[in-house]
């Protein structure tokens, strides 16, 4: 039987576990989300009991630097299946290497851990370029955006610092969630929370979208047309968020 | 003249300035204002031509009183002019950047009246968008050559990048094509702007441009000019322009399309200027004044100098390192870091993403080289280099078609 554990799903509860785990020499097979995890005949499903003691907690996770902390929260933010049991990995070399580990890509775990997080930041920084606002009657700015990652807390922590004196919400399509700024604060919601989002653009937003596509379309040199550099640089995936390449992207077979 | 004619027109003018960069910025937001400048830069969209677009690009005006050859805009061309208000400017700025069009503007102008009286203008436009819209995103400004050491000196305090295009690598390549401009005036502001950056004064440094394939300078002209730009004013950047054939002058070359590939390899030899510690007389000479066409400067460097080669990984130093076709500074700091901790094979570099594609034929991993023969000559790593490397290919395909 393989043993499987698992968590709530929460950033904390995985580390948690995975000092558990650690601390009481467990070696998973797997470790699943209770929302993602499939029972299977081969697998030991187990939720453990976390330790309760802080003292232990800190003993372990005092001794990660900020840096591989920084890689194991963008890891875990991946959208890869095997994220938990590459941090579980991860965490356990970065104990015995500290701040060494970075440069042991050799180890499969770290090579791992520091691809996903790669793929990770340079998804955010994407999204921080092709994420786009419209908007609404009551003066929200509503964006859609369809990561392959959950980076949706990650912009939204960009996006608060651009635009102090703008409410907006942002919604992951994949995922049906939404980071909402108001004021100064963010909230997380999902789909219950927001019972009817009502998507009245405002009086003269159709006037700036057409301003800014043609902006797009004028400032392109055609003796140096090069759509497949354009295509290298902002991979199909992403268009049907971007208003600029919406036409483009309904008039083009979708893959 | 509606807003959308203008925006047309303006930004069409604008858009031969090759610029696109946000970056070297770390303009904070403050409690009212809107924006912040990010360190490494935006890209927002990317054109059907595949280059960035991060910034509106426009110009305040199209008129001009300046008859440059190679200019759309010159005075003696018969197209629609247009101004826009410095209000107009503020507002389709401020509503792009509140929907993430944009990560800031990027202004520039022909010259109407006087330098001067254009300079106020520019001024007054980036004032404006800087106190009264309390805009706190990336401002690219040009500075008008031959305007007032005071006036450029208010425009930079409140920009974060400016910047005065050279357009020809040698003065009497100026003198002939833009026959109103001067060398002078231009070094006049590098020297202005290099004396007195610092937070509050141009923090993201200046750049400036070269308009490549106008005139008849090799590339060798245009490569030390450059680096002694570089080291002389400390420029971030100098941006390179495929000539695009917009006037018909017996003064100007009669080409159909840009010279895109020469563009190009005069950008790979830019970076290894600046991050790989090559000097200009590594590369060209007055016996080859002009890039390979077929090959990368580096690659073309390595394969003339094929008996340093090849270099073990392990050991080589981090600057022999970057000489290595296909190795940049990412992937030589990996294996420098690396190689303190374990013994790297060929497979640990695929697992740190180094690309073996060009970087193979020049190193040995932990005394291992990747054929049977270890000296591979010249012309075999040539011809599998022209065959492997779809760049190459393609750039033989353009040149058929172009030049
Ligand atoms: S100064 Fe020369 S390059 Fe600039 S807009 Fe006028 S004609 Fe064009």
């Amino acid at each position: 039987m393989r043993n499987v554990y698992l968590y709530d799903g929460s950033f904390s509860s995985l580390l948690y576990l995975v000092v558990t785990l650690l601390h009481s020499s467990l070696t998973p097979a797997d470790i699943k989300s209770y929302e993602e995890y499939q029972a299977n005949l081969l697998d030991n499903a187990i939720s453990i009991k976390l330790i309760e003691d802080e003292i232990i907690y800190k003993s372990y996770l005092n001794k990660l630097s900020s840096k591989v902390m920084h890689i194991v929260y963008y890891v875990y933010l991946s959208s890869n299946e095997r994220k938990e049991l590459v941090i579980y990995y991860f965490i356990k070399n970065a104990l015995k290497y500290k701040d060494e580990i970075i440069y042991r890509r050799n180890l499969n775990c770290v090579n791992e851990a520091l691809k996903l997080s790669k793929y990770v930041g340079s998804e955010n920084h994407k999204f921080k370029g092709f994420l786009r606002f419209k908007e609404l009657d009551n003066g929200l700015y509503y964006a859609e955006v369809t990561p392959n990652n959950n980076i949706i807390s990650l912009l939204a922590i960009h996006f608060k610092d651009r635009l102090r004196n703008e409410s907006f919400l942002i919604k992951d399509k994949k995922r049906n969630i939404y980071a909402l700024k108001d004021e100064s604060k963010i909230y997380y919601l999902n789909d219950k929370d927001i019972e009817k989002l009502n998507i009245n653009l405002s009086d003269n937003e159709k006037d700036i979208e057409e301003l800014w596509k043609t902006f797009f379309k004028t400032i392109a040199i055609k003796e140096r047309k090069n759509k497949k550099a354009q295509m290298n640089f902002m991979p199909k995936r992403y268009w049907k968020d971007m208003i600029e390449m919406e036409e483009e992207y309904e008039n083009s077979d979708k893959r | 003249m509606d807003l959308k004619e203008k925006l047309i027109i303006l930004s069409d003018s604008a858009k031969y300035d090759a610029s696109c960069s946000s970056s070297g910025s770390t303009r904070k937001n403050d409690k009212d204002g809107i924006g912040s400048a990010a360190a490494c830069g935006i890209c927002h969209s990317f054109a059907s031509d595949g280059r960035c677009i991060s910034l509106l690009k426009i110009l305040m005006t199209n008129c001009c009183i300046f008859d440059c050859k190679y200019c759309i805009n010159r005075r003696s061309n018969d197209v629609k002019r247009a101004i826009f208000t410095p209000e107009e400017i503020c507002e389709i700025t401020i509503n792009f950047y509140k929907r993430n069009y944009i990560e800031g503007l990027f202004l520039s102008s022909g010259i109407i009246k006087s330098p001067d009286y254009t300079m106020e203008k520019l001024i007054e436009t980036v004032y404006l968008l800087r106190n009264k819209y309390h805009f706190n995103g990336y401002i690219h400004c040009k500075a008008i050559p031959g305007a007032s050491e005071s006036l450029l000196k208010k425009l930079a305090s409140l920009v974060d990048r400016i910047s005065a295009n050279i357009e020809m690598p040698t003065e009497n390549g100026l003198k002939l094509l833009a026959p109103d401009k001067d060398t002078n005036k231009i070094d006049k502001i590098m020297k202005t702007v290099k004396e007195n950056r610092n937070r509050n004064f141009a923090p993201a440094g200046q750049s400036t441009q070269m308009i490549i394939g106008a005139s008849k300078e090799t590339d060798l002209d245009i490569l030390s000019k450059s680096s002694s730009l570089y080291n002389t004013y400390n420029l971030k950047r100098v941006f390179y322009s495929a000539y695009v054939p917009v006037n018909s002058d017996k003064l100007l070359p009669s080409i159909k399309m840009p010279p895109l590939v020469r563009e190009n390899r005069l950008y790979q030899a830019d970076w290894l200027l600046r991050y790989y510690n090559f000097k200009v007389n590594d590369l060209l000479d007055s016996n080859n004044p002009n890039f390979n066409i077929l090959l990368d400067p580096k690659t073309d460097w390595a394969l003339r100098h094929l008996e340093e080669y090849p270099k073990e990984i392990n050991k080589a130093s981090y600057y022999d390192l970057l000489r290595v076709p296909g190795i940049g500074p990412t992937s030589a700091k990996k294996i420098v870091s690396s190689r303190k901790y374990f013994t790297i094979t060929f497979d640990d570099l695929k697992k740190m993403n180094v690309s073996l594609k060009k970087a193979k034929y020049f190193i040995l991993c932990n005394g291992k080289y990747f054929a049977e023969n270890k000296s591979l000559r010249k012309e075999t790593i040539t011809t599998s280099l022209l065959l492997e490397n779809k760049e190459s290919t393609d750039g033989l395909k353009q040149l058929s078609l172009f030049e």
